[in-house]
């Protein structure tokens, strides 16, 4: 059967861990992609996502369901990144790729996607990072919430603790500075493929 | 209800682009851009920009994260071993976010590319590194303790380092300038003679066979054994002996062969200083006797 959230969240809070297994298997990847985006580093990525996990699960007797249960883990997350940001003290570094192998890229991908495009999306997707990398925290975080996990406005402002102009305003701010960088490194619109 | 738009509000064009206007503000901007061509440059940028976002694609991670408890049956399902349960966190209920051996479960898209592995444990305390100031701490208590130790060692008496210590003084040969190469031929010489003085002397000693000494050891042993070791002594000398000479004479020709390379180079220094001179004499002799001849 398929649960909603609700549902294994109350049967967790009853003593199921199961259910709460099957939260972790339903938003790890989630977490795991936001912690990455905002820290920029593999390792502490999964760190941060299994530290939100324990996290939860020990609050959970807590967790009345007045916000969504992942908008609740979005937030145990975003604090635990926002923790390392502060020990790091420092622009997280990103790691780029070294260099691109195609037979291992042709391997690992299906037959759909050429290896040319292949090649091409890996080459923009590091310059993408690169570009992330030279935001500030907040404006990042803003960036990554709206482009990858699908957040409104208002959901934003909610977790970072902001008014809505102020979403609006970082979320502006960083498109604007990539859009600079990317063009500096010759990602001009013409170029993009959409993928 | 109409609104209307201005270049700059960049809230509002951020809003417009995200979709995220109320439809109002969208008819207001929608008819502001059919205008305006600076927004229509901005807009487009925007977008662009948005568009290569979507290249970014974190690194797949093995994550299979996975809560257990310290109970006999999570070890059939194939779990990680509970040892480790509770070691975080002082919950006796909860272990702790483990890995999974395997994941016979659905998954859903997030999940697609995961592998099944044994979780190495990051939350583990003592996989983590000590921080610094924990391994100086952990140094200087390790230090205290070998010092206490040492300090109480010293302070008994006739222990077996001092023993030690004390015999291998007494086996040494005297250096008088503390190094073997400092030990001279003559010295050797005379610390042979000295030793084959003594043993002598301890040859023509009198002693009576069959006489016991105090310690229940007859003479007749006694004598055996201290000739034993004397001959012991004498060999080990003797060997000693044969090194220090090899020594010297390997000291003694790599000296004889540096001072052969630089009589050699002298001499080709004095060779070649003669001929210069030579040649030179040669051709003031040349020149005098062609002006003498054109004269």
């Amino acid at each position: 059967m398929n649960w909603t959230d609700e549902d294994l969240v109350a049967r967790s809070r009853g003593g199921d861990l199961d259910s709460f297994n099957q939260l972790i298997l339903r938003w790890e990847r989630p977490i795991y992609a936001l912690a990455y985006r905002v820290i920029g580093r593999e390792e502490d990525a999964r760190d941060v996502c299994q530290e939100t996990f324990l996290r939860a699960f020990r609050a959970l007797p807590g967790f009345k369901g007045q916000a969504k249960f992942s908008s609740w883990l979005y937030r145990i997350a975003l604090n635990l990144c926002r923790d390392w940001i502060r020990r790091q003290r420092r622009t997280p570094t990103v790691q780029l790729p070294e260099g691109v192998d195609p037979s291992e890229l042709a391997a690992e991908q299906g037959p759909v996607e050429s290896i040319e495009d292949l090649v091409s999306r890996r080459e923009l997707s590091a310059v993408v990072e690169e570009a992330m990398a030279l935001l500030p925290d907040e404006q990042r975080t803003a960036i990554v919430l709206k482009e990858y996990h699908g957040m409104t406005f208002q959901e934003i402002a909610d977790l970072q603790g902001v008014p809505l102009s102020t979403v609006k305003t970082r979320l502006y701010q960083g498109l604007s500075v990539l859009r600079r960088h990317l063009e500096k490194n010759g990602r001009t619109p013409q170029l993009v493929k959409r993928v | 209800m109409s609104q209307t738009f201005q270049c700059g509000d960049n809230t509002a064009l951020v809003s417009y682009l995200y979709d995220e206007c109320e439809p109002s503000e969208r008819a207001a901007i929608d008819a502001h851009v059919a205008l305006c061509a600076a927004c229509v440059a901005e807009l487009a940028a925007l977008r662009s920009a948005r568009l290569q976002l979507a290249s970014w694609t974190p690194p797949e991670a093995e994550l299979s994260f996975q809560i257990v408890r310290p109970h006999p049956s999570t070890i059939a399902r194939g779990a990680l071993a509970p040892h480790r349960a509770g070691v975080r966190g002082g919950d006796p209920a909860l272990s702790e976010v483990e890995g999974q051996a395997s994941d016979p479960r659905p998954q859903n898209t997030e999940a697609r590319g995961r592998r099944p592995e044994a979780f190495t444990g990051l939350a583990v305390w003592w996989g983590r590194p000590f921080p610094t100031w924990a391994q100086a701490v952990a140094a200087c208590l390790i230090f205290a303790a070998g010092l206490a130790l040492g300090i109480v060692g010293g302070s008994v008496p006739g222990n077996a380092p001092a023993a030690s210590e004390a015999v291998a003084t007494t086996a040494a040969p005297p250096s008088p300038a503390g190094g073997p190469t400092a030990v001279s031929n003559t010295e050797l010489v005379d610390l042979e003679r000295r030793l084959r003085a003594e043993m002598a002397q301890l040859r023509t000693s009198t002693v009576t066979p069959g006489a016991v000494a105090p310690h229940g050891i007859s003479e007749a042993q006694l004598l055996a054994r201290v000739r034993t070791l004397i001959e012991e002594s004498e060999q080990r000398q003797q060997r000693e002996l044969a090194l220090r000479t090899a020594q010297v004479v390997r000291d003694f020709d790599s000296q004889r062969n540096l001072d052969l390379a630089q009589i050699q180079r002298s001499f080709g220094q004095i060779e070649g200083l003669t001929g210069a001179e030579v040649r030179e004499q040669r051709q003031m002799l040349n020149y005098l006797m062609r002006v003498s001849e054109q004269r």
